[in-house]
This record gives C-alpha cells, structure tokens and sequence, in this order.
C-alpha cells in the first residue's frame, strides 16, 4: 500500500512540471504584458520600459523561465505579484484555505445531499419521490451557478434575513454560516450528477444476486443497504466524484465572485486579466497540486471500496 | 406658562440640542463596500485608482483640496507662498502635528517624502513635481522648494497623493535593501499622517482602518477627527451583491453602482444614491496617422471625416442608452469640473445632415470601414460601440467592432495598433495640466497615442506650465480647448458623475471629483 502511494506520488511529479511549463509558455503567448495594463492610459514610454526592466520583464522568454524555476527549485519561492507587490506564497497562503474550505464544503454538502436522495430515488424508482427528487435535481444541474447564487442571495439573504448576504465569516461557526449559501449554491450541480449516477447503480446492484441472498439470508434491511448495496453502489461514483473536484474549484470562482468570497476565484481571474504572470503560475501550480492529490485519495478510496482494483 | 408653550419650548430646545450635535454622532465604524481590493498602499509608487482613492485616508498631504477640488485648504503646513519670481516656494508646518505612531512630524520627513515623489526613477508620477529643483528644510517649520521655473500648479500638486507626507526613519528601517523592497515591506504596515491606520488587511476579503488618534484636525464639536472609530472596506466585486448588502444593511455604503440601477436606488426610502461631481469623461482615442500599423490608408487622419463622425453621435441618445441619462455630453476634452475648463458649448451636436456633407466634401460620400476596439465583457463599451455602429451606419460608415480584454487593449493602444478604441479617463490632480499633457501635448505620449499634433498647442502648454499669472494661463487653456475641439483628435462622448449608493444614517462622507474618497468627517447614525 505505501509503496503504491509513492510510486503515485512521484507519477505526480512530471504533471506538475508539464502543467507549469504550459502555463508559464501560454501566458506569455497572451497578447499584452503587465507593466503596460497597469499603467494603461497613463503609460509613457520611459515609464514602461524602466517598469519592465525592474520586474525582469525585460529579458527573453527562456531567461524568464530560467529564474522562475531556479527561484521555485531552490528557495521553494513563486516569485512576487507584480501588480499587488507582494510575495505569490504570501497570496496562495491567505486566499488558497479559503477556497479550499469552500470546495470541501460544497463537496460534503453534495454527498449529504446525493446519498440519502438517490436511496429514495432508487427505492421509489418511477414513483412520485423519485420524479421530484430527479426534477429538482435536473433543475440544480441546468440553472446556471450564477443565476443561483442571485436568486439565493436575494431570497434567502437579502429578504428572508436567513443568512448574510455574501462575504467571509470569523472563526468557525461564523464561517460556515456566511459560506452555506455559496457552498450549497456550488454543490448543486455535483450533487444532481453524483445522485443521478448513485441511483442508476443502486438500482443495479438491488438487482443483484448476492443482494437476493442476503435478504434470503433474512439480513436487516439497514446492514443490506449499507453494507452490501452502497458500498457496491459508491464503486463508481467515488471516480466521478473524484474527477468533479477539478470541476468544482472551476466552478468556485464564479461562486466567489457573487458571494464576495476572497478565494482564489477573483485573484486568479483579476491575475489572468492583468497578466500577473508569477500569480497565475503560482496559482496554477497550487490547485494543479490539489487536483492531483484529490485523483491519488480517490484512487486510494477506491481500492479500500474494490480491492481488486488495486 | 401654558402647556404648549412648555411644550413649544422643549421643542425648541431639542432643536437646539440638535444642532449642537449637527456633528452627528461620534464613534462607529462606517462600512463601505468596494467594487475591488486596493493593490499597494505607497503613495509614490502606486498606479492604480483602487490604491489612489483610498490613500489620503493614511497619508496627510501638505495642503489639502476642497470637497470640490476648486481651492485649496491648509493640511500639515498652515502657510505656503511663492516668491515674486514664482521660483521660490515657502511652506510653514503646522506645529506639533504627530505620525499615527505618536513620533512628531518633522522637516526632514517633509523634505525625503517630496524628495522620494519627485525622484524621476520612482513611480510615474513624478511628472507632478517635475519643477522642483531643490527641497530644503530651512528651519523646523519651514520648508523651501527651489524651483527650475514658476510652477502655477505647485500648491495643487503638493495637494495630491503622491505628496503625501511619510515618516523617513519607519520608512527607512523597513527591511529590504531598495527603496521597492522597503516600500513593500512599510505598505503591509503603513504609519501615516493620515485621519485613519490601516489595522487589518485581508486581500480581496476586507480592509480595516481605525481612527489615527494623533491625527491633527478637530471637528465641528471641538475634539479631533476622525468622528469615525473605524472604516471597513469588504470587497464585493458583484454589482448585485453590492447593493443587495446595502440593501439588508450589512453595509453603509456602496460604490460603483451601475447607472441602470440608479432611478431604483433614488426611490429606495433606505437609500441616500449619490452622484458626486466627477472629472470622469468616456471618449474613444482615434489613431490620427495617415497609415495603420498594416500599412493600410487610415480614413481618420482627415480631420474632416473625424468631425463628421463626430456630428454623426447622437450623444443624448448615447447618454441615454449607455447611462440611463446620467452622463452630459462634453463640452471640451477635459471635463467641466476640471480648473481652466472652458464651455466650448456641446461638442459637435448630433447634426447627420452636416456629418454627410463633411464626408462629401472629405471625399468619401460612397461611405467608408473603420473598426475599433472594445473592453470585452464590459456592457458600457458593449453599448457604446454598439451604438456608433447604428448612428454612423446612418451616414454610410461602417464600423466594425473587435472585443479584446483590457490587457490586449493597453498593448495594442501602446504599440500603437488600433483605429479607435473606448477609452475613459479621470483626473488625478486639480489643475488642467494632467489631463492637457496627455490629452494635447504630443511629446508625452503622442496625445493618446493618437499621433495628432498641433505644435500651437504644445508651445502653450510649455509656456502655461511655467505661468504664473492665472489670466495669462487660462488664456493659453483656451486656445489649447478651441484648437483641440477644432481638430477633433478623438470622438467626444460624455461626462459622469459617480454613483455611490449610501444608507441614509450616513452623513458627511464624499467622494471628490478626483475619485478621492474622503472618510475624515464621515459619521454613521447609531
């Protein structure tokens, strides 16, 4: 087992790299460069030019590339934001926990919420509550995040006074009831796609022989279900939902963006459009880390689940 | 004594308690909702309007400008006076005025904050101070500028932010080896001279500043402003969310409110919706050469054919499409709450009749192509340009429009590789010369990269620079104005104020025409 997490963990290594060199050759393909956005209207000549030279702007792609990685290899340093001053690590450390604490609320959110649903889906199948439960749900997965997020500020915050209208809490009972909307708001669409595929293999697996059996074998009811029948179940929606945790700090960034919450949405979309070139790379080296570790405990969660897949 | 006569008085002394308080209540803390983060609190070397109107709340400057940005007020110095000659500048300190950090001002910080904010090497606003030759401190209240040439914009530039006073020792013992990395370093924990300290900063989250309690002013009631204990500023990028926040009073004050919500937000018995005075104009800057960066002839290089597109906007339609009637058309190329703006009437009024005889005469009545470029994702560009295309399709000139982001844009526009691209601007000073400099001075920045040049009016500007008679240099600004509206370099759209949406419990809180926006006398009803 340990030394299948190692060899997993230095698979890693070589996505990483090719990830940082792609973006770091993809952003210095956009057209524009960061001195001279900044400056805009106000830019002279003199005035970008020696700006360009201060941020080491001024020398050719390789040579940039070149005392980005030594930094980042040696000193384990990203650089410094070029339009905020300050260290990229200092960023990613006080913005990344947040996002973090948003996506993994969204995902608890969707499985609290996909689990017990697609059960009643798949027990009631073509009855009233599996209708409802798919209506609803195909309702989460088709509205836009944006539009749902209006809606529940407006409703819920705004008018109903339930819950504050956007922005971050303090300490920890604070924080998630200023980040349930934006975590239920973005777990929507994920827990529609994870009870849609929960439902379709529980259905599967209640078909089962060895499910036949154990009611033959006069098992409860309850240790059928959760032993047998959901842990088959669970098979192949822990892949899926492993591969929608990407999707799901994607959709984070709009989600941030209409609940004011000072993730790495906003920054990362305020870098790309200034063309902060060590924040982008920072970041993007940041959350390509998380998708990778999140594929590895899947993987480990799968192999617990079917240990034939090891 | 009848009982309403008791009554009547009581009455009138609750007025009279009332105004004893018109102060409003002390203490407090305001909380005003940005649209965005600020990037870098240091007054030399910031470029950004995020960093630019929030700074004068941390860092006193030497005089201060008047709500309207029209006079000046006495800020840390009390006294400033130029020699006959104009080349001499004498300011008297005011006395015992402290940092937030309790060490007292003194003579020699004055002399390194100018001395750092006119440094060519440091920052780009530098321009501002471009006359001064010499800082000294002459003893501890007096400080004495020694100029190259009479500076009529001195007294105004020594008012704007990048003049504002730092302590030099703090300064200094920041870690780093440069002035960049020390200025990094002071900006996480600025100690200013400002009425208010930053005390918090969560990026992109919430900055929190509290009240300087060495800050040297004193209020309508006798004792030291701020009234304010505190300003907070969340981040709430979401229009909607802005105003949804001020809405269920979560916060006090919101800014950038879009035009389309203001007439909802005047009838909101909650709501104080604002719309401060601005020197805010939106405009497109027209690349003026013969050729295109391909080569290609560029129709726009005849001044002619720029006039009648220009009499071809229907710029109260545009207003009303655009701002939902809040903006007003220009009337010169800087705006009229500019110092030295002159009413050259509404510029080019929508005449299409005319616009088609010019193009005639311009030898292009069969119509003509043009193109410009436009902020992808901004709905205001969106409309602007979708606009013109229906207004000047009307005269037989096609316009086609390319969408690019702001960084795109900014590089083309600085290459120079565009026909026409949307652009807005706002005043950083209150004098004319900012705006003028790069508007119609072609050795800055070739008049928005523009290209025209009209040498009449870089020679005016030369001399206005160094005018010391304010007849004399409005004179020159005139002529600068007419010439501009004559030639018509770029397509003059309109002027807007800024929409801030405020809770009504607030009180004595504004935003100057410069942007600025000023907390010192802020006060929120409990």
């Amino acid at each position: 087992m340990n030394g299948r997490v190692g060899r997993r963990l230095l698979q890693i290594v070589p996505t990483l790299c090719l990830i940082t060199v792609a973006v770091f050759l993809l952003l210095r393909l956009l057209p524009g460069d960061p001195i001279s956005a900044m400056l805009g209207n106000r830019g002279t000549p003199e005035a970008i030019a020696r700006l360009r030279a201060q941020m080491g702007l001024d020398g050719g792609v390789l040579w940039q590339f070149w005392s980005f990685a030594r930094r980042l290899l040696l000193h384990g340093d990203l650089g410094d934001s070029i339009v905020r001053r300050v260290a990229v690590t200092q960023l990613v450390a006080e913005r990344l926990p947040v996002t973090l604490y948003l996506t993994a609320f969204a995902a608890l959110l969707s499985v609290l919420l996909a689990v017990p649903l697609a059960f009643v889906a798949a027990i009631w199948r073509d009855r009233l509550p599996d209708l409802l439960v798919r209506g609803v749900f195909q309702i989460g997965l088709s509205a836009p995040v944006f539009y749902i997020g209006l809606l529940m500020l407006g409703f819920l915050a705004a008018r109903g006074h339930l819950f504050p209208v956007g922005g971050m809490g303090v300490g920890v009972v604070d924080t998630i009831w200023h980040l349930f909307l934006p975590a239920l708001t973005l777990a929507l669409s994920l827990s529609a796609i994870l009870m849609r595929n929960l439902r379709s293999a529980i259905i599967a697996v209640l078909r089962a022989e060895y499910v036949d059996f154990a009611r033959a074998k006069g098992l409860s009811p309850r240790l059928i279900m959760g032993r047998h029948v959901l842990k088959n179940a669970l098979l192949s929606t822990v892949p899926l939902f492993g591969l929608n945790i990407g999707t799901l700090l994607g959709g984070a960034i709009i989600t941030e963006y209409v609940f004011a919450v000072p993730g790495v949405g906003a920054l990362m979309v305020d870098s790309i459009y200034g063309r902060d070139y060590p924040v982008v790379q920072g970041l993007t080296l940041a959350l390509a880390v998380l998708v990778c570790l999140t594929f590895l405990a899947t993987d480990l969660i799968e192999t617990w689940l079917d240990p034939r897949a090891a | 004594m009848s009982m309403w006569s008791k009554m009547g008085l009581a009455t009138a002394a609750c007025l009279l308690a009332g105004t004893a308080l018109a102060a409003g209540p002390r203490g407090g803390t305001m909380v005003y909702a940005r649209h965005a983060d600020s990037l870098f609190l240091d007054p030399v070397l910031n470029d950004a309007n995020v960093d630019i109107w929030v700074l004068t709340n941390l860092y006193d400057t030497l005089i201060i400008p008047s709500n309207d940005g029209k006079s000046l007020t006495p800020g840390l110095a009390t006294k400033w006076q130029a020699s006959d000659d104009g080349k001499t500048f004498t300011l008297t300190l005011r006395p015992g005025t402290k940092f937030s950090d309790g060490s007292p001002i003194t003579a020699e910080d004055v002399v390194w904050s100018l001395d750092r904010a006119r440094d060519p090497k440091k920052g780009i606003w530098n321009f501002l101070l471009v006359s001064v030759d010499k800082v000294e401190a002459k003893d501890a209240a007096t400080v004495v500028l020694t100029l190259k040439n009479a500076d009529p914009s001195l007294p105004a530039a020594l008012a704007t932010f990048n003049s504002a006073i730092m302590p030099k020792k703090l300064f200094e013992a920041s870690p780093g080896a440069t002035d960049d990395e020390k200025a990094k370093a002071f900006a996480e924990h600025p100690v200013g001279s400002g009425p208010f300290v930053l005390s918090s900063w969560q990026r992109g989250g919430v900055m929190k500043l509290v009240r300087n309690p060495n800050y040297w002013a004193d209020g309508d009631d006798g004792k030291k402003l701020p009234y304010l204990d505190g300003v907070d500023f969340p981040i709430i990028p979401d229009d909607s969310t802005r105003i949804l926040k001020l809405q269920s009073g979560e916060v006090d004050g919101a800014e950038f409110i879009p035009y389309a919500r203001v007439k909802e937000l005047q009838a909101d018995p909650k709501i104080d919706m604002k719309l401060f005075p601005s020197t805010a104009i939106q405009y497109l800057t027209v690349n003026d050469r013969p050729n295109l960066a391909d080569g290609s002839n560029n129709p726009l290089s005849n001044e002619m054919v720029r006039q009648a597109l220009n009499y071809a906007i229907n710029k109260k339609a545009l207003i009303q499409i655009v701002t939902h009637g809040i903006g007003t058309p220009m009337r010169s190329f800087m705006s009229s709450t500019t110092p030295m703006f002159v009413d050259l009437g509404e510029a080019y009024p929508y005449n299409p009749t005319k616009a088609k005889d010019l193009l005639k005469q311009a030898g292009f009545e069969k119509g003509l192509s043009i193109s410009s470029l436009a902020l992808a994702g901004s709905a205001d560009d969106v409309n602007i340009v979708s606009a013109l295309q229906q207004m000047w399709g009307q005269i037989g000139v096609k316009l086609t429009i390319e969408q690019v982001d702001n960084a795109t844009r900014d590089a083309r526009y600085h290459k120079p590789d565009f026909q026409m691209r949307t652009g807005d601007w706002t005043n950083d000073i209150n004098d004319p010369n900012e705006i003028t400099s790069y508007f119609s001075y072609y050795p800055n920045i070739e008049n928005q990269h523009s290209g025209w040049d009209n040498k009449e009016s870089d020679a005016l500007y030369e001399k206005s620079q160094s005018e010391a008679d304010p007849v004399k240099r409005a004179a020159e600004y005139k002529t600068i104005q007419e010439n501009y509206m004559k030639a018509a370099p770029i397509f003059f759209l309109y002027e807007v104020p800024f929409p801030v949406a405020l809770s009504k419990k607030v009180d004595g809180f504004y935003q100057t025409p410069l942007g600025n926006n000023i907390f010192v006398r802020a006060t929120v009803a409990k």
